[in-house]
């Protein structure tokens, strides 16, 4: 918003530089909670699946196949996740009077655009993330933290966002800090095998997935309410990865193709655990469309760069929700989580101030 | 009809130069009803759309309680992205 060419009268300038402030200020708050948020939401689902029905299922018991513990059962836990997402972002959309926007909005070309990068963030990166957490260990943290800057080359290239030097320092120095916060679940003695590198492609698709959500679903987001579009997001998410996902996963196990359908159905009548995937639903849902909204207000590259927080969020919630409510033992933070933490707050600190200098210029 | 936001683009993709109050006033038979149609929502919508590069700040004023009044218009490539979105 630049104020080149401008005529105004006397105060009307200084105004506006106090909106924008204001603007930007909310849009950066946004961004940063997204990652808070998500923060919750990555702690009540890991907590809900260790409890009820969900113990019974990872058991020795369960009959499910070795891939079925695996794959089929994080898919099933994102699923249930997401549909009470789902459930929920319909029910605050209709408190706020967004519902009528949401059917007028779904088949149209922005929406079909938020159901496909719904489609590639949700189920396919989270898959892929999951698979290469399996092949080639956590050093797919990191680079899966690379979302960020994918999601920044994707606004440059494609929406012609601001994107100086100074903000590539700021997405390097989060990056470097993701990998700090990461490096402490490295596990050694994998070798660099095929299933090693197979493992951290599926890393990478899982950057690119969540880059090409974040990037598109926040251009979408100045066209489609945000409030909408995490209706169009958390439905689509919770029915493709419901459905589809889960009973493909279950072909693939040799569980039979129902069985992905029947562990979601039993877990979301699970009174034990259900109601931590319910309040994790509802973090989930404020954590997206603060994701879709802080990469409106900021751009893509500030915008996830906030969001990148989540990595060390996560771990943060997972210590409070898991370690210290429920009594779990082994979520304590590490130095190098804390160090990456005042390390994340400089990367995002860079990042703000350069592209506020990048759109001033442009 | 169209979501708020859409109909909000629609409007300005007609190349006109227009305020949050002149946007309100030429919608408000549709969308008066809207919650999302009140002045700092409408204002953010606007925000949102400048900053993504669909309509342009044209002009600053006050009126005559002092208040800033910021008109925003589409040019050339912001009309050309919105049509290529919302379809009439």
């Amino acid at each position: 918003m630049s104020e080149r060419a401008m005529s105004a009268p006397a105060g009307a300038l200084e105004a506006k530089k106090q909106m924008e402030k204001s603007f930007r200020k909310k849009g950066l708050f946004i961004a940063l909670m997204s990652g808070f948020l998500y923060g919750g939401y990555t702690a009540f689902m890991t907590q809900g699946m260790a409890t009820g029905v969900w113990v019974d299922y990872y058991g020795a018991a369960s009959g499910l196949s070795a891939f079925a513990v695996v794959y089929t059962l994080s898919a099933v836990g994102a699923a249930v996740n997401d549909i009470c997402s789902a459930i929920w972002s319909i029910i605050y959309a209709a408190i706020i009077g967004r519902l009528g926007d949401f059917a007028r909005s779904v088949n149209t070309k922005p929406g079909r655009i938020l159901i496909l990068a719904a489609i590639i963030g949700g189920p396919l990166a989270s898959t892929a993330y999951v698979v290469g957490l399996q092949m080639a260990g956590s050093i797919i943290i990191p680079i899966a933290a690379l979302n960020a800057a994918i999601g920044a080359i994707i606004g440059r290239v494609i929406y012609k966002q601001a994107l100086s030097g100074g903000m590539i320092a700021g997405i390097v120095i989060c990056f470097g800090a993701a990998v700090l916060i990461g490096s402490t679940g490295f596990t050694g003695g994998e070798g660099f095998s095929a299933t090693t590198v197979i493992g951290i492609l599926a890393g990478f698709l899982a950057a690119l997935g969540w880059g090409i959500e974040g990037a598109v679903g926040g251009y979408a987001c100045c066209m489609v309410d945000y409030e909408v579009a995490i209706v169009i997001r958390q439905c689509t998410s919770g029915i493709v990865n419901g459905v589809i996902l889960c009973s493909l996963l279950s072909l693939m196990g040799g569980d039979g193709i129902g069985t992905g359908l029947a562990l979601v159905g039993k877990a979301l009548v699970d009174a034990p655990s259900i109601w931590m995937f319910v309040i994790g639903g509802v973090f989930a849902s404020f954590s997206f469309k603060f994701w879709y909204k802080g990469a409106s207000m900021c751009g893509a590259a500030l915008g996830m760069g906030c969001n990148g927080t989540y990595a060390f969020w996560g771990p943060f919630w997972c210590l409070i929700v898991c370690g210290l409510i429920f009594g779990v033992e082994g979520y304590a933070i590490p130095w190098q989580g804390w160090v990456g933490a005042l390390v994340m707050v400089v990367g995002i600190v860079v990042l703000a101030i350069s592209q506020d200098k990048a759109s001033k210029e442009a | 009809m169209k979501p708020l936001n859409f109909a909000i683009l629609k409007y300005f993709a007609t190349g006109v130069e227009a305020c949050r109050a002149d946007v309100q006033e030429a919608l408000k038979a549709d969308y008066s009803g809207f919650k999302a149609f009140k002045d700092k929502g409408m204002d953010e919508a606007l925000m949102t759309a400048a900053s993504n590069g669909l309509i342009e700040e044209s002009r600053l004023d006050l009126d005559k309680d002092g208040n800033l009044v910021i008109y925003y218009k589409a040019l050339e490539d912001g009309i050309a992205a919105i049509n290529s979105y919302i379809k009439d």
